[in-house]
């Protein structure tokens, strides 16, 4: 288990490796747990106080009828701020020899370009909507991302920092609301309607959507699913983000310690702690940003498909 | 009398919820069954084409995380569906 030791260099042999250091990490795991079952013992009261769906609550902050300001309102207003400020930002300082940052900017860009917009529409509408889709794509990006960063908006419990009442901190995402969602479904869905009766006219976007060669009864009964699918789409769209997000938290949320409480088990929480953080890291790694995409790329077709000359 | 419609109106109760459970889990079982198969299928054949062809591997890769989002989004809708037996139907 001795490193090479690198002509003209010196290598450090490393104090641990990474397999005594996985060990170890297990060891603290299993002896952890134990001592735990033994301080607080394995049965638990069952906590009927808790409530977890107070965490996706939302309690009105300014009250302004439909319009108040609360939780979500607060996050979406961050995330296309965010979104607008960060990209312009970015944009205004573009040099040469790109840094970084800059570089995997211009690798969004490129994915949205080439991959999501350019693959699925020809040259003028990719023209037309490259824009709409690529702020779809941020904004429901950030709009993800940030819902993994913990902000002190949970105002039922306030916790004391220095003297000062702050409300507790909490993970909270705009997209685990339906309604952020439907709405930017409901955006797309009238976009690609308008884009289909643009092209081919009312009567001919209805009639492009039963494939050709289709004649009589079956024609009208096809033209039934094709309505049906058509409206299911909007169903899809919206439910597949907000159900991955709201999944997403919820078991980050049971996983890291509700399941524990709520049970009244104190090993339980030391258990599944691990599956919490796992859960966190490939949330935050992967579906944030699969998500946005799917929903970009979703779009993208959706567009591309009502101007096409056939179904 | 009055004791046999409190029983009955009891055992009601204890049967809907008892049907509400069977819902949710209905739902979600079924749905990553679904799911399962459906991701399982989507992996295998990206392995297959792979092989056959490496030089395709970045477009393929692209195809395979569009197939695996719309498929995992079934086992969310049977979860949904779950979830709307269970805690308001």
């Amino acid at each position: 288990m001795s490193a090479a030791t690198i002509e003209g260099g010196s290598a450090k042999k490393p104090r641990f490796s990474t397999k005594q250091k996985l060990l170890a990490i297990l060891a603290i795991y299993i002896l952890g747990l134990v001592a735990i079952v033994i301080a607080t013992g394995a049965n638990g009261t069952r906590n009927n106080s808790f409530e977890p769906q107070n965490e996706f609550k939302l309690e009105n902050w300014v009250h302004l009828g439909v319009f108040s300001i609360n939780k979500a309102v607060m996050y979406l207003v961050i995330a296309a701020t965010l979104t607008c400020v960060s990209m312009i930002y970015i944009a205004r300082r573009m040099q040469q020899r790109p840094n970084r940052v800059q570089t995997a900017v211009e690798t969004i860009y490129q994915l949205m370009r080439e991959n999501i917009v350019a693959g699925n529409m020809d040259e003028k509408m990719a023209r037309r909507w490259f824009p709409f889709i690529g702020t779809l794509f941020l904004f429901i990006l950030f709009s993800n991302l940030i819902g993994y960063i913990p902000l002190p908006t949970n105002t039922e419990h306030k916790i004391d920092v220095l003297g000062v009442h702050l409300p507790a901190f909490s993970l909270y995402a705009a997209t685990a609301n339906l309604s952020i969602p439907l709405a930017l479904a409901l955006v797309v869905f009238i976009a690609y309607t308008t884009e289909g009766i643009r092209a081919k006219g009312p009567i001919g976007y209805l009639k492009s959507l039963v494939p050709a060669g289709v004649t009589g009864g079956m024609a009208v009964f096809i033209f039934g699913l094709e309505i049906l699918s058509n409206l299911m789409r909007l169903m899809s769209l919206s439910i597949r983000l907000f159900a991955n997000i709201l999944a997403g938290h919820l078991i980050i949320l049971f996983m890291a310690g509700a399941l524990a409480v709520l049970l009244g088990i104190a090993a339980l929480g030391w258990f599944t702690l691990p599956f919490g953080i796992l859960l966190f890291a490939f949330e935050v790694g992967l579906v944030a940003a699969l998500q946005a995409f799917i929903f970009a790329t979703l779009t993208a077709i959706y567009l591309g498909g009502a101007v096409a000359d056939h179904h | 009398m009055h004791m046999a419609l409190i029983t009955l109106l009891a055992v009601a109760e204890e049967t809907a919820k008892a049907g509400k459970s069977i819902g949710l889990g209905v739902g979600g079982g079924l749905g990553a069954v679904g799911a399962g198969v459906g991701i399982g299928i989507i992996f295998g054949k990206v392995i297959e084409g792979i092989t056959r062809q490496p030089e395709m591997r970045d477009e393929i890769t692209a195809i395979q995380w569009l197939g695996f989002a719309l498929t995992e989004a079934c086992f969310f809708y049977g979860l949904v569906a779950g979830l709307l037996a269970a805690f308001i139907v």
